[in-house]
């Protein structure tokens, strides 16, 4: 349920955003693709649009909002649960909403907006998806704008923080079945978020080898999940030497995505567009290194006897 | 060096991948980064094509690239439940050879995403 952000611009005449601070961390996110362009629908740009924030805290992007709306620290599934039942006509415990630190009325005025729209959007950022509830909170606000489709055209759509996280998603998507947190380990992909996914495995200390690529965890991490790091051979590629090189048996360098790197990446809607590097890098690519690994490993007896024969270089 | 111009050049930052940036490049840096919002110019300009590190290390050491590879390979071939994690700030290219290494050594691969 969700769209390109290009929609968004021709389309979208009222919008949410939820524990995000585009202001700051999506400069251009309001002026290129969401609230001030002015599309084929939205002809008179910023005037024909609606924009409301909930936020546990009134940031920078809150100037640009019609309506801000705080919410309490972690109560954003409790939030997204009231609207889901006001907006089906359900009755709501007034008391239990306010547990939220905003009344019951302008619950209804948001419902009443979000109906009156013709073409509605929630961009809900990491502030709702790793707080309280985390991916609970994301399935919430995905079924609030799925059951606001009885009433008009809406859509949700992830804010994403780093370069090309999406096309991360997408790749294993495309590759394995599944977006994150795939265990190959018994030759065949399986998905479990909580058993498979990083933290969880380095915390519990599974893993008796990583290769870290693109990603800074050593600076990121839960101490626990760090100590791990330090414990297994850690093989890091990066352009710099960062928190995580320091702590790995093996740092290789490698050039910068989009600046000395060519490929592709994908934006947060899922487009893919092609990188343009303007500097020339001293040092290989991460996609030349990986796969210079990769050859390296296929030299070796493979782990799984029968490999053997059916691999080819 | 003569200045290079590349228009639309493709911001990889954030989520937003914004695709008109106009760059200026001397060869060695980036001088100017037309449409770029502050975030992406101090990205653009904290890159440079200088070689400032070195290119390889093992355990804390200087070494070859070839060294580092057949070290990496071996220690990812050996273990039981190695993990590839990261991927957000590269290209979909290597995150596919990426998830082609994983699948060959019995890896569990992850992205920032289950954070």
């Amino acid at each position: 349920m969700t769209c390109t952000l290009g929609e968004v611009k021709n389309r979208a005449d009222f919008m949410i955003y939820w524990g995000g601070n585009p202001a700051e961390c999506h400069p251009r996110h309001f002026t290129k693709y969401s609230l001030t362009q002015k599309g084929k629908f939205t002809p008179k740009g910023r005037k024909d649009r609606t924009m409301v924030l909930v936020d546990i805290r009134e940031t920078p992007s809150a100037k640009a909002a019609d309506v801000f709306l705080q919410v309490r620290p972690g109560k954003d599934f409790e939030l997204v649960t009231a609207l889901r039942a006001i907006v089906k006509g359900q009755r709501v415990n007034e008391a239990a909403v306010a547990e939220t630190g905003l009344p019951l009325e302008k619950l209804h005025e948001l419902v009443a907006m979000m109906k009156a729209a013709r073409f509605g959007i929630i961009f809900f950022g990491m502030g709702l998806s790793m707080t309280r509830g985390k991916h609970m909170n994301s399935a919430a606000v995905l079924m609030l704008a799925a059951e606001m489709n009885a009433f008009t055209k809406f859509v949700a759509m992830p804010m994403r923080g780093h370069g090309n996280v999406t096309g991360a998603d997408v790749v294993m998507r495309y590759t394995t079945g599944y977006p994150f947190g795939v265990n190959l380990c018994r030759g065949y992909p399986r998905f479990n978020p909580g058993e498979f996914s990083t933290v969880d495995l380095l915390v519990r200390g599974d893993n008796d080898a990583c290769l870290v690529l693109g990603a800074d965890p050593g600076a990121t991490m839960p101490q626990p999940a760090i100590n791990h790091l330090a414990r297994i051979p850690t093989i890091t590629l990066d352009p710099k030497v960062t928190h995580t090189s320091r702590l790995s048996r093996v740092h290789i360098t490698t050039a910068v995505t989009g600046v000395s790197a060519p490929g592709t990446a994908y934006r947060m809607d899922e487009i893919p567009l092609p990188l343009r590097p303007a500097l020339k890098s001293p040092y290989p690519t991460d996609e030349e290194v990986v796969r210079r690994i990769r050859e390296a490993v296929m030299r070796r007896p493979a782990w799984l006897p029968e490999r053997n024969a059916e691999m080819v270089v | 060096m003569p200045l290079t111009i590349v228009k639309n050049a493709t911001c990889t930052f954030c989520g937003c991948v914004c695709d008109d940036i106009e760059l200026h490049a001397d060869g060695i840096r980036i001088t100017e980064t037309k449409r770029a919002c502050s975030l992406g110019e101090s990205w653009f300009k904290n890159h440079t094509a200088e070689h400032l590190y070195p290119d390889a290390l093992i355990d804390g050491h200087p070494a070859t690239v070839d060294d580092a590879v057949e070290a990496a390979a071996d220690y990812l071939l050996n273990a039981d439940m190695p993990l590839v994690y990261g991927m957000s700030n590269i290209t979909c290219e290597a995150q596919r050879e990426a998830v082609s290494l994983a699948e060959l050594v019995g890896a569990v691969v992850d992205s920032h995403t289950s954070l």
